[in-house]
């Protein structure tokens, strides 16, 4: 495997573990279901549309952008247990006609050229090791007039502190995050031309601050869990210590980003 | 130059200025001398929120209703539909508020039902809404009175979550536990009694007999206990007596008999202001007491002058505590309850473990393990995670939720359903356990402001869901109660004794008021138009 492989495998099997679970709770990207629903709205979901959610994670955008905004959803995911969460929670939900998942890589969609209306990627873009060729595939699934939304973290042009990019483990997901600018000029290279930038930092300081009370309370209520999933308690909170040092000295951030594929849309 | 048209000092001769406020409600409130029903509107000035209105007869009145616009604004979204209760009592005649009630508009049934067994307390309080004391002509209501109020209360409610005992000082009536014993043979699941805790503190086997009833048939006996704070200023200007040790000893005879308490402080300005994060943290280190609930001092009944444009509101309560306690509290880990208006309470919950002030002491606030908003957003979620974790979450923020209630106990439990993760259901935890281990370290904060004759707003009080149940059967909510004319309505019925309307002592209506015989203010004798409210003149009030 080569160093891209790693870091994907590592993305795909760390957010597939228990651990993270147990630390994240259903919270996988900051912002939750509030920031999807923006992004959906950004993005004019409307009833019929093909939505494209790549790293779908167990599909809690997939289902709410069918359930809110009457979109048809394919969802993509790495994780083969993402995947059959994912599709599971949609049957039992009675959506598995409106929401489907695929195993897949986002720089090898296993879906069809120029069919999706709209492409969501909540806070995925950052860790594909090859990300022009995500942008590029982004664009071959796109209809013309098709747009992009994306929700990610962002890094300031001085980068992360070295602290950041040389942790281990999925902590790695989140070493590739560039500033915003190089995300738009990624997918300019794929034909997709950034329409709209606004800035949700605030947003990752309230994961940090969830990610904090879960393992708090999971130190009082079930302490040997945090041992068994292999929860290495201070490591983490080391780690969301330098992350929030970062926020707030501007050096992370979080952003949500529309592009458009040119060409004639139905808008 | 034809350029030279915007020469300044022409333009502002003509120039339009902008109004320094935004429009936000058109509403009706009452005139707080003579109580008749006036239009009022809502603005928002400074980032801050006024009820403003005038009366033809006394002149133009305003008050602040809320110190954070964008909080008032925001809150809109966590406004749940009202339920129907099973019966009213009134008709729609002459509008709200002087159809109370319940009339067939109101838009939210009781989460809370108050019974007043009487007038007289042990304490003369230079603050106290009801206007009680040590009065040759109160009343007291019998053993009937009381079923009949009760039969009211299940008649409209089916099977009332919580019942609260109030006065006067509750406790002081030769039939208080008579009153329970009555209320708790009927389908009312819980029982709060409200009390300044004299007799607590010293009558060790009336503690017990509370405590035996506590918990009989699965129905807990709760106090609801005035605890002030901590310097002897505090208790001797709120309460009029050092009764510090008083309350110490009230609470360890409840811990001794296994009450649950939670501690109700009257904030007030510049006097106990800075003494809040000190309540919450003695109350989450006493065995006894499971919450605390801040009320800004209620401008209806008697009280000490007050700037109704300064006055103390729910976002000043949540500021104080977190600037006080900001390793454990900021202002959006409190949130607004839905089932009344969600600018009349906010309701944080707190899992602990440890003792305060001890290093390893942890404190985490449920809406940081909860992202409460995707559940209690009634406006633009149509998604909600999960149905029966909204269930709990409208129990927990809800007026009928009281620490060591069966309900309460059990919807914290489902919090631990945040564990419920990972592909094998569960992240491996023992949710049962977890549960009932979350739930038992659950201390609850609670900020809830009371309407006066300045700040009523119809709006708001269409969705009271706390409720006074007078003797003749009627379920009043609690700020028309106090601020209407209802309050003074009732006691001259029950005393035969005429009430004039009560007028909040505020610096602004000086000229206008005299000292009642109970101690609260009154319209003075040359004022035109006042003594007794509209709502009273009614056949049925």
């Amino acid at each position: 495997m080569n160093s891209h492989d790693d870091v994907k495998a590592c993305c795909a099997a760390v957010y597939g573990r228990n651990a993270v679970a147990l630390i994240l709770g259903d919270s996988y990207h900051p912002g939750g279901s509030g920031l999807t629903r923006r992004l959906g709205r950004a993005l004019e979901v409307r009833s019929g549309m093909r939505i494209a959610d790549l790293a779908c994670g167990p599909g809690a955008t997939a289902r709410l952008l069918a359930a809110e905004f009457g979109a048809h959803v394919d969802g993509v995911d790495l994780s083969a247990v993402a995947v059959a969460r994912a599709s599971a929670a949609a049957a039992d939900a009675g959506m598995a006609a409106q929401v489907r998942f695929h195993l897949g890589d986002a720089e090898a969609l296993p879906l069809p050229d120029g069919c999706f209306d709209a492409i969501v990627c909540e806070c995925a873009f950052c860790t594909f090791p090859d990300k022009a060729t995500a942008a590029a595939e982004f664009s071959r699934i796109l209809r013309r007039g098709g747009r992009v939304g994306i929700t990610d973290v962002t890094v300031a042009d001085r980068g992360l502190p070295a602290e950041l990019t040389d942790l281990a483990g999925w902590i790695a997901c989140i070493a590739d995050a560039r500033p915003v600018e190089e995300y738009s000029r990624i997918l300019a290279g794929a034909g997709l031309r950034t329409t709209l930038i606004e800035t949700h930092d605030e947003l990752v300081l309230r994961m940090i601050d969830q990610i904090q009370a879960r393992i708090t309370v999971l130190q009082i209520a079930a302490p040997h869990r945090l041992v068994e999933a292999g929860v290495d308690v201070d490591s983490v909170e080391h780690y969301l210590r330098l992350v929030r040092a970062a926020v707030e000295d501007s050096l992370i951030g979080y952003t949500l980003l529309l592009a458009h594929k040119p060409g004639q849309g139905q808008e | 130059m034809t350029e030279s048209v915007a020469e300044p000092a022409v333009s502002m001769r003509n120039e339009r200025v902008d109004r320094d406020e935004v429009f936000l409600e058109y509403t009706k409130s009452i005139c707080p001398v003579c109580k008749v029903v006036i239009d009022a509107q809502v603005n928002i000035r400074g980032g801050k929120v006024y009820l403003r209105k005038r009366c033809k007869e006394h002149g133009p009145f305003e008050a602040l209703v809320y110190s954070d616009a964008q909080a008032y604004v925001d809150s809109a979204r966590f406004n749940k539909p009202g339920t129907l209760p099973l019966a009213f009592q009134t008709e729609v005649k002459d509008g709200c508020p002087s159809d109370c009630g319940l009339c067939p508009e109101h838009k939210q049934h009781a989460c809370l039902g108050l019974i007043e067994v009487n007038t007289n307390c042990n304490l003369d309080c230079p603050i106290c809404f009801a206007d009680s004391g040590h009065q040759p002509d109160g009343y007291s209501i019998t053993l009937e009175q009381c079923q009949r109020m009760l039969d009211a209360f299940v008649a409209a409610e089916g099977e009332p979550e919580v019942l609260m005992f109030s006065g006067g000082e509750p406790t002081i009536h030769k039939h208080i536990l008579d009153f329970v014993d009555l209320a708790q043979a009927t389908p009312i699941r819980n029982i709060n009694i409200n009390t300044n805790g004299i007799r607590l503190a010293s009558d060790k086997r009336f503690a017990a007999a509370l405590g035996e009833r506590n918990g009989r048939n699965g129905k807990a006996v709760n106090i609801y206990l005035q605890f002030d704070g901590f310097e002897e200023r505090t208790h001797r200007e709120i309460r009029g007596k050092d009764l510090r040790e008083i309350k110490r000893r009230a609470l360890d005879n409840c811990a001794a008999v296994g009450l649950t308490v939670t501690l109700v402080a009257a904030v007030e300005r510049g006097l106990n202001e800075h003494e809040l994060g000190a309540i919450v943290e003695y109350g989450i280190a006493h065995p006894a007491v499971r919450s605390v609930a801040f009320q800004p001092v209620t401008h209806s009944g008697r009280h000490v002058e007050f700037d109704p444009m300064t006055r103390l509101t729910n976002p000043d309560v949540i500021a104080l505590i977190t600037a006080q306690r900001p390793q454990w509290l900021r202002k959006d880990d409190f949130f607004p309850v839905p089932c009344c208006f969600p600018t009349c309470r906010s309701i944080t919950y707190l899992i602990t473990d440890g003792t305060p002030g001890q290093p390893d002491f942890v404190a985490v606030p449920i809406p940081r393990l909860i992202n409460v908003e995707d559940y209690l957003d009634y406006v633009s979620n149509r998604v909600v995670p999960d149905y029966g974790i909204r269930a709990a979450l409208e129990k927990l923020w809800s007026a009928s939720a009281f620490m060591g209630t069966q309900t309460t106990e059990e919807k914290l439990a489902r919090t631990a359903e945040i564990f419920d993760c990972g592909p094998d259901g569960s992240c491996g935890i023992d949710l049962p356990v977890a549960a009932r281990d979350l739930a038992a370290r659950a201390f609850m904060i609670v900020v809830q402001d009371f309407q006066d004759p300045y700040t009523l707003n119809v709006r708001t009080l269409m969705k009271c869901c706390v409720e006074e149940i007078t003797p003749d059967g009627r379920l009043i909510p609690f700020c028309a109660y106090n601020s209407v004319g209802y309050r003074e309505q009732v006691r001259e019925q029950m005393t035969g004794v005429p009430v004039a309307d009560v007028v909040p002592n505020a610096t602004p209506l000086q000229p206008l008021v005299t000292q009642s015989p109970h101690g609260s203010k009154i319209a003075a004798p040359d004022v035109a138009n006042v003594g007794v409210s509209p709502v009273r003149l009614g056949p049925s009030g």
